[in-house]
Order: C-alpha cells, then structure tokens, then sequence
C-alpha cells in the first residue's frame, strides 16, 4: 500500500456561531471572515505540514483546488506544488488536481503540470476533478448542462498537448487552438499518472476504467458509506475485463492516531467536529444545481435526492461518538488504527490511501503528533499489504539526481 | 384535455406541438414547468385565438439540446419552426424564460411577430435589482418561490392530478430539474444575453406584464424592456409572483385581449 499526506487547508478561525449565523461556508461565505494575517500563518504552517509529512515517509503528499471556499484555501493547488517541488525530494506531489473545464484554454493545465513535473524532477501526479458544483458552476459560472462534456473534452486535450511530438491544431466543440505545442514537457512519458477525483458518478467509473486512469474516491464520510461507491467502480473494472489492482483505486479518510481511544478524543474531536460542523456547512441548493447529475442518475437516486433537497444539514448533530462509529474518522491507538485500516483495504481494495491527518482547525503540535505516529507505528504495518501488485499509476520516472535548492550566498 | 402533435422538420428536427382553437394564429411560448395536459392559460387563449404551443427543446429530450449551443441557435432552431408552419408574422406569447424565447425570435427575425406579449419575462440583468438564481435553491423549494399565490397553485396541482393522474414528490422534481437544465446554456449564470442590445430591432408592439410580488424576476425589469422596445406598453399586475398566468389568467387574458384588439 502507499500513504499520502492530504491537506485541505481550511480557515482555522472560523467563528463558533458560523453554523447558525452562516448561510454557507462555500461560494458566498463572507469575505470579512477572511484575516489575510490568519492566510499567512495558515499557510506557511500547511506547507510545513505537507514538507514534514515527506520527511517522515509518506509515498505522497497531495493538495487540491477550490474555490471561494472557507474549508479549501487551495484556488491554485499548482501555487503550493510549486513551493512544495523547492523545499521537497522524494515525496510525489499529487495534485488533486485541476478541474480542466474551469481553464480556457485548457492547455494552460498541460502547460502548469509540466512546469511541475520538470521543476520536481518527475514527481507529479496528474488529477483531473470533473469539481464540485460549487467550484466550477457557482463559482467559476460554468453551464452544468455542459461542464461534464467541456470538461471530457479539456482532459482529451491535455493528454494530446503532452503526448504529440508535433505542434498540432485542435478544432473542439469548447475549445479552438490553432498552434497546440506546450513548452516545457512533463518529464515523464508518455505523460504523468492520471488520478481522477470522484464522488460516485457512473460516468466517471466508465471513463477511468476505459482510459486505465486511477478512480480516486474522495469522500468525507468514511470508509463505511464509501463502500458503494467502491463496489459500483470494482464492478465496472471487473465488467471490463480489467485486473482488479488495487492501485487503480484511491480513497480518502480522517486519522486520528493518539495512545488510546480517550487521548484521540481529547486530541481530535474538536478538530473533527469543527471540520464536520462548520466546514461542511455549505447550502444545499448549492449541491446540485439542475443539469450537473443527469436525470437517469437523478431517477436512480432520487431517495438521496429529495432527501438531499430538504435536509438543511445531513451532519445535523454529529458527536465524536457518531463520527467514530461511523468511520468518518479512524483513530485510536496505533493497532486500533491498523486494524481499521487493514479491514478499510480489504473490503475496499484500494491501494493508494490519502489520509487526512490534519482537519478543521487542528494545531501544528497535534498535526505533526499525529502524522509522526501514523507514519511510525500503522504505516509499517501496512507498507506489504498488496505487494503482490504492480503499482502502474505512480511515477517511476523521477530523475536520480534532484536538485535542491543553492544556498543563498552574499554576492559582496 | 389538449391536443398534441409531432412535427418533424426536413432537418431533423422534431417538435411537439400542442394547442387548438380557431382564429388567429397565437405561438405561445411556456414558461419553467412546459405544457400540462390541462393547461388553463393555452386553454383560455384558444377561446379566440387557434393556438400553436411547442414544446421548447429539451423539455422531454436533452438531447435535443446537444446541437443548439447559444441563444442564437435557439432562435434560429424556432424559425425552422415557423418557417415550417407558415407562420410570418404571428402573435407571439410568452411567459417567462418562454418570454425571453419570444423577445429572441422577434429580435432575431423581427417579421416573424406581428405582435408581442411578454409575461413575467426572463431575459435582462440590472445590477440595482437583480434576478433571484433559482438555480441555486433545492428543486423542492423554486415552485414555492416561483408562485406568489399558493392556494392558485395547489388548485393547479390538483386540477392537474386529476386529469393526468397524480404525480409523487420525485417526479414532480425531477420535471423541475429537467425544465431548469433545459434553459441553463442560456441562462446561466446570468440571463443576460445581449437581449438589451437587440431589443431595437423588434418591430412588434409589445405589450409586457410583470408580477408586482414576483420573487424571481422584480417588476421593476417592466421599465428596462420599457426603454428598449420601440412600441411597448407595460402593465404590473397586482398581488401577482411570476407564474402570474397562473395565479391571475382571467385578468392576464383580458389584457392580452384588450392589447390585441387595439
């Protein structure tokens, strides 16, 4: 198995009244919350977090993109690769990725990602998220009747900017270029692994399972209520005649490491419930604009959607208790933790874990206290599981010599 | 019950054109929730009027909206319509985003209305009153903002389910969602456009109608087609919200009466 270190950056100073006194901590949360003095500190101790997560032997450390969000300061995730690539070696940055559509030209995605590549020496991971309604239909103004085909359209090209040996015209339904040749090209060939974001659409199993790129399963509920979703992807690979690897398959979970069960909760709870309570707060009609699920897909759910439409707030009320009981979070002691885990592979049979180790408002002490012990007491246990198996969706280019930042010297 | 038929056009196209009535030919261009089998307004308008009520693509087919990218394409795919039924020069009604549908055709190709009669409708942006984004509540809650009368509106519901059966709470919203994704590529995220710049160019006389408690589209907008439309009369109709066809036919049809015989 690999392990990947996951930050979402969120605000850490949201108010305690945000919940109730809020309408949404997505696309219209007010802008007079925001300290740019808080984005600073913010920032610089998530980049150390990420820095440090490498440095105690995580495969991968991953960032992501959103917009006008109080949870994902990340509007560019190739801003904090790009600081990540300077002070970091041997890690994988995953970029979780950019939402193509959102880019016009989409080239400028080819053109970043392979600035990426080169400045880390072969290190990237290539994430295309369709996005969430928010980032991309209410935030960036894109049509959700046509965000999924200008978005499969986006990623086609990419593909082809980085692949083609010779400038190349493309005449698309959303995009026309006359002259496709991205400077500078990715390091790795044909191009870096590409990682898909996704949150149970049968559209997007369909296009990982047919392009062989790996389904990453972002889901902030845990491993439990992920299991559908991971089903409903497995049999697609399987109905395709495909190897069911477990390395074409990501999911995200919460971590809590700590000595027993009562130090994870005097730990973690408060940055867990202030991730699920405030963080999560976004208004639902936010959540499903028409034309972002299909009506085929609406009629398949639609219990899920009506319930969706009229519950205010599906985390209405979550306790430590619900959220451990659930597996939203996984934590405990080290052998809780690789217990829980080790079963997570298994009914999931997911390969590239990303856990997020850091939520909500945590600190940098317990951040760090709690990316040590995952790192040094559950990562070994698990390192084997799945050794049996190629791993062809990680770079195995990475140029032998990286290299580092010069010294600042005193020109005198 | 209304009578419908498909009318396939030499390119392709099909369309599902409901109405009746004998008179002269009326387009009348729906709003948010398409044609109802039992539909009061088309059925008031056919006592004096023979009535062509298409039924705006994507309502039933999304597909249908895979080759038409723009408003300007919408416009062009209704001429092929009208062209097709011989209609130059017709009276052209529509009641909200299907306003904004009849203002585009009589812009695009100013012959094809003879006169014009908008209700509640979609199609302008004024930063001091905005339109509400009905796209960003639950489909549960936009026919609760859309009308203003909620009795007019479980009476409709009601007439409805017995005539076509009852329909449950899913299918409802499903047919909400389908109405709001079929208006998206030319709504979305703003209504606007360009319908301000091309509203000269329509040589109808006009008579535009808004709601005064719409909640969706402000009456206020009455004095923005005001100022761009060469002959217009605008009315506000009291106690109204924008499905005001609806909630107030009677008093809606007498005025587009009283407009057409002047």
């Amino acid at each position: 198995m690999k392990f990947h270190w996951f930050h979402l950056m969120p605000y850490p100073e949201l108010p305690e009244n945000f919940k109730t006194d809020y309408r949404s901590v997505w696309v219209d949360v007010p802008s007079s919350l925001f300290d740019p003095k808080v984005g600073h500190r913010a920032y610089n101790d998530y980049l150390d977090e990420l820095e440090y997560a490498e440095s105690v032997g995580f495969d991968g450390i991953c960032v992501n993109e959103h917009h006008q969000n109080a949870y994902g300061l990340m509007p560019s995730p190739n801003l904090i690769a790009a600081a990540l690539a300077r002070r970091t070696s041997r890690a994988k940055l995953v970029i979780m990725g950019n939402s193509v559509a959102l880019y016009d030209p989409p080239t400028r995605v080819a053109e970043e990602m392979a600035m990426l590549d080169c400045m880390s020496g072969g290190r990237i991971v290539a994430g295309f998220p369709v996005g969430t309604p928010m980032d991309t239909v209410f935030a960036y103004g894109k049509s959700p009747a046509t965000l999924r085909e200008k978005y499969y359209e986006g990623c086609k090209l990419v593909l082809r900017a980085w692949t083609e040996p010779e400038p190349f015209a493309f005449n698309g339904k959303y995009t026309q270029l006359r002259y496709v040749n991205v400077w500078p090209r990715p390091i790795q060939k044909p191009h870096p692994p590409v990682w898909i974001p996704g949150g149970g659409s049968v559209e997007t199993w369909d296009w990982c399972v047919d392009n062989d790129f790996l389904y990453a399963n972002l889901s902030y509920f845990g491993y439990l209520q992920g299991q559908k979703v991971n089903d409903g992807y497995w049999a697609t690979v399987e109905r395709a005649g495909k190897e069911l690897n477990p390395y074409r398959c990501g999911f995200l979970q919460f971590i809590g490491v700590a000595e027993n069960d009562a130090e994870a909760e005097r730990l973690y709870s408060g940055p867990a419930l202030y991730f699920y309570q405030r963080c999560l707060h976004t208004y639902p009609g936010f959540g499903n604009p028409a034309g972002y699920t299909s009506v085929p897909t609406m009629r398949a759910g639609i219990e899920s959607m009506v319930a969706r439409s009229t519950n205010r707030n599906a985390v209405e009320g979550l306790t430590w208790k619900d959220l451990i009981e659930r597996g939203y979070v996984v934590a405990g002691s080290p052998e809780s933790v690789v217990q829980q885990l080790d079963n997570l592979a298994n009914k999931m049979h997911v390969g590239h874990l990303m856990v997020l180790c850091h939520y909500g408002d945590m600190s940098k002490e317990v951040t760090l206290y709690n990316t040590t012990r995952f790192a040094k007491e559950v990562i070994p246990k698990l390192r084997n599981k799945f050794s049996e198996y190629e791993d062809k969706w990680w770079p195995t280019q990475t140029l032998d010599q990286i290299a580092e930042p010069a010294p600042l010297t005193a020109f005198v | 019950m209304l009578n419908s038929e498909t009318i396939r056009l030499s390119n392709g196209r099909s369309w599902q054109v409901y109405g009746g009535g004998t008179g002269p030919a009326l387009v009348w261009l729906h709003g948010l929730s398409g044609i109802n089998p039992g539909d009061p307004m088309i059925a008031a308008l056919e006592r004096k009027h023979r009535v062509i009520a298409p039924l705006a693509p994507g309502f039933t087919d999304l597909a249908e909206l895979d080759e038409i990218g723009n408003i300007h394409e919408l416009a062009l795919d209704y001429d092929d319509l009208l062209e097709h039924l011989q209609l130059d020069g017709a009276i052209l009604v529509g009641h909200s985003f299907g306003a904004m549908v009849a203002a585009e055709i009589a812009a695009h190709f100013p012959r094809r209305a003879k006169k014009l009669v908008l209700l509640a409708p979609v199609g302008m942006w004024n930063d001091a009153y905005p339109v509400a984004d009905i796209f960003a509540e639950p489909f549960i809650m936009v026919e609760g903002l859309l009308w203003h009368d909620q009795e007019a509106r479980a009476a409709l519901a009601a007439r409805r389910s017995n005539e076509a059966g009852p329909q449950s709470d899913a299918e409802r919203i499903i047919a909400v969602a389908q109405g709001l994704t079929a208006i998206t590529k030319f709504t979305w995220p703003i209504p606007d456009k360009g319908l301000r710049k091309r509203l000269p160019r329509i040589a109808a006389a006009t008579l535009a109608v808004f709601g005064e408690k719409d909640s969706f589209v402000p009456p206020r907008y009455a004095e923005d087609f005001a100022k761009g439309l060469r002959e217009v009369q605008t009315v506000v109709v009291k106690g109204a919200g924008h499905m005001l066809p609806y909630e107030k036919t009677d008093e809606v049809v007498g005025l587009i009466e009283t407009f057409l015989a002047a």
